[in-house]
């Protein structure tokens, strides 16, 4: 047995001999990311089908007679509750109602509207139709910007129309009447559109947060413990204990990541909305990656957990203890985040520059691979760059573990 | 054999050892051109007070510091440029070197003897051995981390020793253990002695050292003072015993320091 195989699987074993280490890696990953994700998705679907459903309570004052026909149509008429104030009537109750959120929307005509309409020849400022709604309110705001501007707007066309001699002149085109195949997607890539938005963010923070307590345990953690001195008057050269480490860390990681992820599966008949699915439901099955894209897409997971491992390492290398580890690996992880987030509101093709910037470009990679739109060659541009930083922290880390300051505090 | 020629080991002061240490000077010669010779057959002796340097010498012989000049063989092999070989051919125990308390003696015996090369038979037979020898066998099973301190010692020689090595070197192997298990040590170290192997200990006890060293070296402040066998230095300090002739060497050494 080679001393690298050694090492590797002593690394495995004091993880997976630990029950506390396997539940806090591998288990509450998992349990807890399902049960946030659910809670998270049913309560962001709750709030967009309450919006759907709710009927807005809406009062109206001194309606004509032709914007009364509009509201008593078969389709509007089951979309709102409607109050008729009487004519002169005091408000102030209704506005107040307005406040507390139990009335949604106030709609006061002039009492001379349609005489001023009438009068539209001479030169004088039109009729103002008064609305009071309330912003911080989700379905008050609704009825008011979404309901009442069509119908502002299909009244206003049918007055044009009747001054030009027939509504027909006010409406010069109908969009989408009575097409029922107006939506076209492919559905393949509609699912990865929807996911490519949280999904590569999602990627890197479990891969680089599934390394992360491990890997300060098993280098900075030992070397406060003194075990590592023991390792290091064995014949075993350096860098051999320091691949050992990292490979067994890198196990680690993947295995913590796949286990976030099986908790987002988990969660997903609830947490769909979360991912970008109008249906209700991601149908994981849509996406249909071919094998390249498999290939693809763990080709850069393995070479980005090279990165995050070699980071993870060369910091707790350098640390003397856990505690000081942290410190320094939090604000990295920080790093690591932010080039997750800044990728999740960018649009259009990204430039290949952008490929070759390390984990960020890794972000930016596994979103174009979601999108069905990574280039080969920007595809090879991203995993060379992360071998070839793996590559330099390894050397360095090799540097370190030869260093009796950093491996002894000398 | 190892030979220690014209060591010097200089440690640079962090701002924090300067202050705890009283002084501002940014470095510490804590070894200062020494030279001496262990050889087969014989235990040799480092001994001397605290702080005196034994362990930075013992350090530099088992390749964990690197000298800052000097040279050092051992079994031939310089220290600098053959750290491998070195390792291989010593056992080196010190009171820093721990063992991963989340292993049971047992694993910890068969990782160790994995990374010196051992095979699966061998490590089995070195183990039952050491075992025995250190009354390791009751508790081969058991955590590290529910063990004793004087259990965790006891293993932590036997780990040291799995592959058998040519060269011995034990800083202060008896701190910390019961007059039992101290007893079984340094009756272990005379055993490897008579075998034929190289042993060199550290120590501040003078009556461990004058029961089992062959040879003696006396270091104060990072300089030998004397070295021979116990006859050899009770002659040339005039003394009738090793703690006469370590207090006569201490009061010059005072004396020459003022
Ligand atoms: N890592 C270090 N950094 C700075 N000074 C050190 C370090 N290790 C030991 N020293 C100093 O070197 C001197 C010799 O220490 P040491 O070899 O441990 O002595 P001994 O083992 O004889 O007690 C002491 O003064 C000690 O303070
Ligand atoms: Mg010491």
């Amino acid at each position: 047995m080679s001393n690298l195989l050694i090492v590797i699987r002593k690394e495995l074993k004091r993880v997976f001999d630990d029950r506390r280490l396997v539940f806090t890696t591998f288990i509450l990953p998992a349990v807890s990311i399902a049960l946030i994700y659910s809670i998270m998705g049913s309560m962001i679907g709750n709030m967009t089908s309450d919006i759907k459903s709710h009927v807005p309570s809406v009062y109206i004052q001194n309606a004509p007679a032709d914007f009364q026909t509009i509201l008593a149509d078969d389709s509007l008429k089951e979309r709102m509750e409607l109050t008729t104030v009487p004519q002169g009537e005091s408000l102030e109750s209704v506005k107040s109602a307005i406040q507390d959120g139990t009335v949604d929307l106030l709609v006061v005509f002039p009492e001379d509207f349609s005489a001023e309409i009438e009068d539209y020849r001479s030169n004088r400022d039109v009729p103002v139709i008064n609305t009071y709604y309330n912003t911080s309110e989700d379905y008050s705001r609704n009825a008011r910007n979404i309901l009442f501007e069509g119908i502002f707007k299909q009244y206003e066309n049918m007055i044009i129309g009747e001054r030009l001699g027939g509504s027909h002149y006010a409406n010069a085109f109908d969009v989408d009447k009575g097409n029922t195949q107006s939506v076209i997607v492919d559905e393949r890539k509609a699912t990865g559109k929807g996911l490519s938005t949280l999904l590569p963010m999602l990627i890197v923070i479990f891969l680089f947060s599934g390394g992360m307590g491990i890997g300060m345990d098993t280098i900075a953690g030992e070397k406060e413990r003194g075990t590592m001195a023991t390792l290091l008057i064995t014949p075993v050269k350096r860098e051999t204990i320091a691949f050992g480490k990292i490979i067994g860390l890198g196990i680690v990681s993947i295995i913590s990541a796949a286990s976030s992820f099986l908790g987002v599966i988990i969660s997903l008949p609830f947490s769909s909305v979360i991912f970008g699915s109008r249906t209700g439901s991601v149908n994981l099955g849509a996406l249909n990656f071919g094998a390249a894209q498999y290939l693809q897409l763990s080709l850069i997971m393995l070479t980005l957990v090279g990165v995050f491992v070699g980071l993870i390492a060369l910091t707790s290398i350098i640390a003397k203890n856990v505690k000081e580890a942290g410190t320094y690996v939090v604000p990295i992880y920080m790093l690591v985040m932010v080039s997750g987030f800044l990728n999740m509101f960018t649009t259009g093709t990204p430039t290949t520059v952008r490929y070759a910037i390390p984990v960020y470009g890794s972000v930016v990679a596994i979103k174009s691979l979601l999108e069905f739109e990574l280039a080969w060659l920007n595809f090879g541009l991203c995993c060379l760059i992360n071998v070839a930083a793996t590559a330099m922290l390894i050397w360095v880390i090799k540097k370190m573990f030869n260093s009796e300051k950093i491996m002894f505090g000398i | 054999m190892i030979k220690v020629q014209d060591l010097q080991k200089v440690y640079k002061l962090t701002k924090k050892q300067m202050s705890k240490n009283n002084t501002r000077e940014p470095i510490k010669a804590a070894v200062d051109g020494i030279s001496f010779e262990a050889h087969e057959h014989e235990i040799f002796g480092l001994l001397g007070p605290n702080g005196a340097g034994k362990t930075t010498i013992l350090r530099c012989i088992s390749t964990l510091i690197k000298p800052t000049a000097g040279k050092i063989t051992v079994q031939g092999h310089d220290v600098e440029q053959e750290s491998d070989d070195v390792r291989k051919n010593i056992a080196f125990l010190t009171n820093e070197l721990k063992l991963d308390v989340n292993f049971t003696p047992e694993y910890t015996m068969f990782y160790f003897g994995s990374l010196y090369g051992l095979s699966k038979e061998v490590i089995e037979q070195r183990t039952e051995l050491l075992f025995k020898q250190f009354g390791i066998t009751s508790f081969r099973n058991i955590k590290i981390a529910e063990l004793s301190t004087g259990m965790k010692q006891k293993l932590s020689i036997a780990v040291s020793l799995i592959h058998d090595p040519p060269v011995i070197i034990f800083d202060e192997p008896t701190n910390g253990l019961d007059i039992i298990t101290a007893r079984a040590v340094t009756d272990y170290l005379t055993e490897l002695k008579n075998k034929g192997k190289v042993v060199i200990i550290s120590t501040h006890i003078m009556s461990v050292a004058s029961k089992i060293c062959d040879r003696f070296s006396i270091l104060l402040s990072g300089k030998i003072r004397i070295t021979g066998t116990l006859s050899q230095i009770l002659a040339a300090t005039a003394s009738s015993d090793l703690e006469d002739a370590f207090f006569r060497l201490y009061s010059e050494n005072v004396q020459e320091g003022i």
